[in-house]
C-alpha cells in the first residue's frame, strides 16, 4: 500500500538524487558549514565586542567602565532581550526553538544599538560601533540562512523594538548610560550563549548529512 | 544571579539639577530626594562622583529624606558624556545620577582652506578655536552661500578628509565666490569663524597626470626621457597647466624635483647616474584655468614609475693606441714579466715596458699606413 510506493520512491529519489529539483539538496548539505560559520561569526563577533564594550564604557567614564560595576537593572531594561535562562529548559529546547530565540534576539539588540547617539562620543568610536553592527547584521543572516536551510520558518514580528508610549526613550541621561551598560552586557551574555548554542547544533547536524524530506502527496 | 528588577513604578531617587551645564569653575550645590517607598533617611546616603566618594563634609541633610552635595570650583568634565555624578544608599547601591556637563563655550574656527576636484566639488577642512579643548561634545557645521544671492546652505558630508572637515559634492556653481564659514556648538554657545570668500575656479586641483612613462635615450648613460598625459578631466582646459617632475635613486629617500617643465607632457632628465634605476613620479597644477589669475593647487604626485640609465658594457679605453692604457691586463703581465726578466736574466736590462709601447706604436703606424694603400 502506501509504505511500499513510499520505499520505491526512496529508492528512486536515492538513485536520482541529482536529477530531483524538488529536493534543493544543496541547501540541506550546507546546513552543517552554516552552523560552522555562525558559530565563527558569534566567536569573532565576541571578541569585537570587548574592544568595543571596553571603548564605550570609556566613554561613558567611571564607574561605568569599572571591572565589578553592577548597577540596579531597572525595568525599562526590560526591553533588551535577555540570554539568561534556566539550564534544563535551555536543554530542553527544539533546534527551531533556540534558533528563533537567538535570532529574536540578535535582531532587537542590533537596532537598538543601531539607535545609540550618533552623535556622541569620538569619531574612533562611532566607526567602531558602525563595523560592529555590520558585522552583528551578518550574524542575524547568518541565522537566517541555518534556519530556512534547515526548513524552519523565520519568526515574524515587529524586528525593530516594540515602542510603548513613554517607556522607549530613556528620561535623563544618566539613566540612559545605565540603558546603554545594560545593553553592552546582553550582548555580551548572548554570544557567550550562542557559542554553546551552536556548539549544541552542530552535534545535531553534522556536514555530510543528507536529509529528505517527503511531502505526503498522493502516496 | 542577575540583580534584582526594581519596581517599575517609582524610581528610587530624584537628582536635582539633572543633567546640568556648566561653566569651569563654577559650583553647585545637588540634592538626592529618596522615594518614600525605599525608606530609607538622609542620612542613608551618599555621593559619589566619577566613581569617587565625595567627602561627608560637603553633605547636608535638607530634609529626612533628602541629602545635598556641594560641588566648588568644578573642572572641565573627565569625559564628553559627562561627570557621572551619583546617589547612592549604605551598602553602595545606586539610587539616581546626573551627568555634570562641565566646560567651555567653543572658540571662533579658523584656517578654513578649500579645495575644488576638477571644479566638480568642493572640500573645505578648519581648525577649532585656539585653546581646543571645551570638555564638552563640539558640533561643527560648514555653511556657504553664492556671493549676492540670499540663500545658506550647510554641507552634508563631514571628516572626509580629517575630523575637521567637510565635502560638497554637487551643485557648484563657476564665476561668482562662494562665501564660507564654520558654525561650533556646544552646550555653552555657539562660535562663527569669520567668512571666507572664494572663487571655485582659484582652488582647482586636479588628478594626477596618468600613462607616465620612462624610457632611455638611446645609448646615453646618464639620461632618461618621461613622457604622460594630461590628466583626462581637464584635458581640454588645461592650456596653461603647470608640471613637476621629481625623481630619486632606488635606495635613496632625497627626491630631486624639476620645477621648470612649463607645460609641455615630456621632459628630459639629465646628469644621472649610469647603470642606475630611478624612480620617477609627476604632479600637475591646472594654472590659470578659465582664465583664473591664480595658481591652482597641485595634484597628487603620480605613482611611481621606475627605469634604469644604461651601462656601457666595453672595458674603458678600447684600442685607441693614443692616451696610453691599451689592453691593461695584458701590459700588467708583460711589466711583471719585464720586472722578473730585470732581476734573473742578467744583460737583457733593455727590454722593458717601454720597449713594448714602442712597438705597440709602430705597430699600429704600419698597420694604418698598409691600409692605406
Amino acid at each position: 500500500g502506501d509504505s511500499w510506493g513510499i520505499f520505491t520512491f526512496l529508492c528512486a529519489a536515492l538513485c536520482n538524487l541529482p536529477a530531483l529539483p524538488a529536493l534543493n539538496c544543496t541547501e540541506e548539505l550546507g546546513a552543517g558549514q552554516s552552523i560552522q560559520k555562525t558559530y565563527d561569526l558569534t566567536r569573532y563577533l565576541e571578541h569585537q565586542l570587548r574592544t568595543l564594550a571596553g571603548t564605550y564604557l570609556n566613554y561613558l567614564g567611571p564607574p561605568f567602565n569599572e571591572p565589578d560595576f553592577n548597577p540596579p537593572r531597572l525595568a525599562r531594561a526590560e526591553r533588551v532581550p535577555s540570554a539568561t535562562v534556566d539550564l534544563d529548559l535551555w536543554r530542553g529546547l527544539t533546534d527551531n526553538a533556540r534558533l528563533a530565540a537567538n535570532y529574536r534576539a540578535y535582531s532587537r539588540l542590533l537596532c537598538y544599538l543601531r539607535a545609540l547617539d550618533g552623535q556622541a562620543g569620538t569619531a574612533e568610536l562611532r566607526h567602531r560601533l558602525g563595523h560592529f553592527c555590520s558585522s552583528l547584521q551578518g550574524l542575524v543572516l547568518s541565522i537566517a540562512g541555518v534556519m530556512s536551510s534547515l526548513g524552519y520558518p523565520l519568526p515574524v514580528g515587529p524586528a525593530g523594538p516594540p515602542a510603548p508610549p513613554g517607556t522607549s526613550v530613556a528620561p535623563n541621561d544618566f539613566l540612559k548610560k545605565m540603558d546603554d551598560f545594560w545593553l553592552l552586557k546582553e550582548l555580551q551574555t548572548w554570544l557567550w550563549r550562542s557559542a554553546k548554542d551552536f556548539n549544541r547544533l552542530k552535534k545535531k547536524v553534522p556536514p555530510a548529512v543528507v536529509t529528505l524530506r517527503l511531502e505526503a502527496r498522493g502516496f | 544571579l542577575p540583580p534584582p528588577f526594581l519596581s517599575p513604578a517609582a524610581d528610587p531617587a530624584v537628582i536635582s539639577p539633572q543633567d546640568p551645564t556648566l561653566l569651569i569653575g563654577s559650583s553647585l550645590v545637588a540634592t538626592c530626594t529618596v522615594s518614600p517607598a525605599f525608606h530609607l533617611r538622609a542620612e542613608d546616603l551618599y555621593w559619589t562622583l566619577n566613581g569617587r566618594r565625595l567627602p561627608a563634609a560637603s553633605y547636608a541633610a535638607l530634609g529626612p529624606t533628602t541629602l545635598s552635595v556641594a560641588l566648588a570650583h568644578l573642572n572641565g568634565s573627565k569625559q564628553q558624556s559627562g561627570d557621572n555624578l551619583v546617589c547612592h544608599s549604605r551598602d553602595g547601591g545606586i539610587l539616581a545620577g546626573s551627568c555634570l556637563y562641565v566646560g567651555l563655550p567653543p572658540e571662533k574656527p579658523v584656517n578654513i582652506t578649500c579645495w575644488s576636484k576638477n571644479m566638480k566639488d568642493l572640500t573645505c577642512k578648519w581648525a577649532p578655536g585656539t585653546e581646543g579643548e571645551t570638555f564638552l561634545h563640539t558640533n561643527y557645521t560648514l555653511k556657504y552661500k553664492l556671493r549676492w544671492y540670499g540663500r545658506d546652505n550647510t554641507c552634508q558630508e563631514y571628516h572626509t578628509a580629517g575630523p575637521y572637515s567637510c565635502h560638497i559634492p554637487k551643485d557648484l556653481a563657476l564665476f561668482t565666490p562662494y562665501e564660507i564659514w564654520v558654525e561650533a556648538s556646544n552646550r555653552l554657545g555657539v562660535a562663527v569663524s569669520d567668512v571666507v570668500m572664494l572663487d571655485i575656479l582659484d582652488v582647482v586641483t586636479t588628478d594626477p597626470p596618468p600613462d607616465v612613462h620612462v624610457s632611455r635615450v638611446g645609448d646615453l648613460e646618464d639620461q632618461l626621457s618621461v613622457r604622460w598625459s594630461s590628466p583626462p578631466a581637464l584635458k581640454d582646459f588645461l592650456f596653461q597647466a603647470k608640471y613637476q617632475i621629481q625623481y630619486r635613486v632606488e635606495d635613496s629617500s632625497e627626491w630631486k624635483v624639476v620645477d621648470d617643465v612649463g607645460n609641455q607632457t615630456s621632459c628630459r632628465l639629465a646628469g644621472l647616474r649610469p647603470g642606475t634605476v630611478y624612480f620617477v613620479q609627476v604632479r600637475c597644477n591646472p594654472f590659470g584655468i578659465y582664465g583664473s589669475k591664480k595658481a591652482g593647487i597641485w595634484s597628487d604626485w603620480s605613482n611611481p614609475t621606475a627605469a634604469s640609465t644604461p651601462r656601457s658594457e666595453r672595458a674603458t679605453g678600447g684600442c685607441d693606441p693614443k692616451g696610453g692604457e691599451q689592453n691593461t691586463t695584458l701590459r700588467r703581465e708583460l711589466k711583471q714579466f719585464f720586472g722578473w726578466v730585470k732581476k734573473h736574466a742578467y744583460g737583457c736590462s733593455n727590454l722593458g715596458i717601454k720597449l713594448y709601447d714602442q712597438w705597440r706604436v709602430w705597430l699600429q703606424k704600419s698597420h694604418k699606413t698598409r691600409n692605406q694603400v
